[in-house]
């Protein structure tokens, strides 16, 4: 699978997708920290709790919601402009294609939650300091913050790659990306109980959000969302080893 | 003494969609050195055939076999066969050179067949280009540089000639006989029948999913013209 990973990587890095999408939730994230810094009462933004649930809120949605459509374009930009074709000619074993994309998109997605949470940090920070408010996270607080928001963006680039292999046609997969992790899993919030347990809001608890529902138990989150991301790599590759190439 | 194991071996090819057969028990083999042209009316089966011989579709019966298996069983499909599927099977950002990278990084091949495979169909100044600002011309081209990789036994080609102009058309027909005549064997798919005359050794003619020609190139124009014999056995299977 060496071979097809590296061809893989190759495909993130000759097309400006990954640099298009990346600076875009560089500034998304930036705009949203920013304006929540600025437009929230002090009293919401005073304790370290108060200020880590914001950054976590922003910086994980945004991760989560980019690195998700970055797995899904890695397979349904391929179906839409025709080079899967001469991607299974060179590997007509397709399980190898979908792990090799599933490799590579987990780390793209790695960088994007990164580049999520680091954007909001220190711009968060700034915005802060700027407005006379001390910043009062912790060291471990940002680790949590920052490996978290990673591993979540990587986990949710393959859940997003699978739901573009299934779904295989461009704008219906991010569609329904888009339509879960801003819609849907919003609706959710106001049922606790099964809300905890939705891949963003185990995202969120990967990176230390403690809001009253949320799972605060990083490491039960991260099985989970390990367990969902396994699932849904299956099915891709079922689907993608079964169904004919137009 | 035994014959050889044909590079490309069709037998009993069904393939149904909804039940309504799209290629139909169609059985043919082709040797080393031979340029066949494969021929037919839209929507006779022609793609089908060779997306079935390629491995992205299964077929609902019968096989398809190169050099003795099936596609996805070749241990180096790449040094195996090159195809030109479509003209449009690029990223439109991705620039020429990138492309050809990206598949022969798949597929093990180093990076000096990647120039020379630019070389070989001309587009070495425009290797640095994306994609979008190609011709059509151009992107045939290109199709053919990815087929030529992996310096395959078999090309499957189809379609061409479309959008390649008077003098690519001359550069083509004079590299598939370059390639033939070094023992490679190629399929090729067309509708335009004046240059199959020229270029091809062998025709296939489909309609509606069955092979109702299997001959040389000379048995056709010793009986008047290609066209002729086409119209004849295209419309003859229709009525």
């Amino acid at each position: 699978m060496r071979r097809q990973l590296r061809s893989e990587l190759a495909k993130l890095t000759t097309t400006p997708t990954t640099v298009a999408i990346l600076a875009t939730l560089v500034g998304l994230a930036a705009l949203a920290v920013g304006l929540h810094a600025y437009g929230l009462s002090t009293n919401q933004l005073a304790t370290g709790s108060d200020q880590r649930k914001i950054f976590i809120d922003v910086a994980v949605n945004l991760g989560a919601l980019f690195a998700a459509l970055l797995g899904a374009l890695s397979i349904t930009a391929e179906i839409r402009a025709g080079t899967i074709r001469p991607t299974f000619l060179a590997t007509p074993h397709r399980a190898t294609v979908i792990g090799a994309k599933a490799v590579s998109v987990f780390a793209a997605g790695l960088l994007v939650g990164l580049v999520a949470t680091g954007t909001v940090a220190g711009v968060g920070a700034v915005a802060l300091d700027l407005r006379g408010l001390s910043v009062r996270l912790t060291a471990g607080d940002y680790v949590q913050f920052l490996g978290g928001g990673a591993l979540g963006g990587g986990l949710l680039a393959v859940v997003g790659l699978a739901v573009g292999a299934v779904i295989r046609a461009q704008v219906p997969s991010l569609v329904a990306l888009f339509a879960w992790l801003l819609f849907v899993e919003n609706l959710l919030t106001d049922l606790a109980a099964v809300h905890r347990f939705v891949p963003g809001a185990l995202a969120q608890a990967l990176a230390g959000q403690d809001r009253a529902g949320a799972l605060r138990t990083p490491g039960t989150a991260g099985a989970l969302l390990v367990a969902y991301t396994a699932a849904a790599l299956v099915a891709a590759t079922l689907a993608t080893s079964r169904r004919d190439v137009a | 003494m035994s014959r050889p194991t044909p590079v490309v071996a069709v037998k009993g090819l069904t393939k149904r969609y909804g039940g309504r057969p799209v290629v139909d028990d169609l059985t043919f083999a082709l040797d080393r050195g031979e340029i066949a042209g494969f021929l037919g009316p839209n929507g006779a089966g022609k793609s089908t055939t060779l997306r079935l011989l390629l491995g992205l579709a299964a077929p609902s019966s019968g096989t398809a076999h190169v050099l003795g298996r099936p596609f996805a069983e070749l241990t180096d499909p790449a040094s195996t066969v090159g195809a030109v599927l479509e003209s449009a099977d690029f990223h439109p950002a991705r620039n020429g050179r990138d492309h050809l990278r990206v598949l022969a990084l798949a597929a093990g091949i180093d990076r000096a067949r990647v120039e020379k495979a630019l070389q070989t169909v001309e587009l070495t100044d425009a290797a640095g280009r994306p994609v979008r600002t190609y011709s059509l011309g151009m992107r045939q081209r290109l199709g053919l540089a990815a087929a030529l990789l992996g310096d395959p036994a078999l090309l499957v080609l189809d379609e061409p000639i479309n959008g390649l102009d008077p003098a690519g058309v001359h550069w083509l027909r004079a590299l598939l006989r370059t390639f033939a005549d070094q023992g490679g064997t190629v399929l090729v798919s067309s509708h335009v029948l004046a240059e199959v005359t020229q270029t091809v050794d062998r025709v296939l003619i489909i309609n509606r999913g069955r092979l109702v020609a299997d001959q040389p190139i000379a048995a056709f124009t010793q009986d008047g013209s290609l066209e002729h014999a086409y119209l004849t056995l295209t419309t003859a299977a229709t009525a």
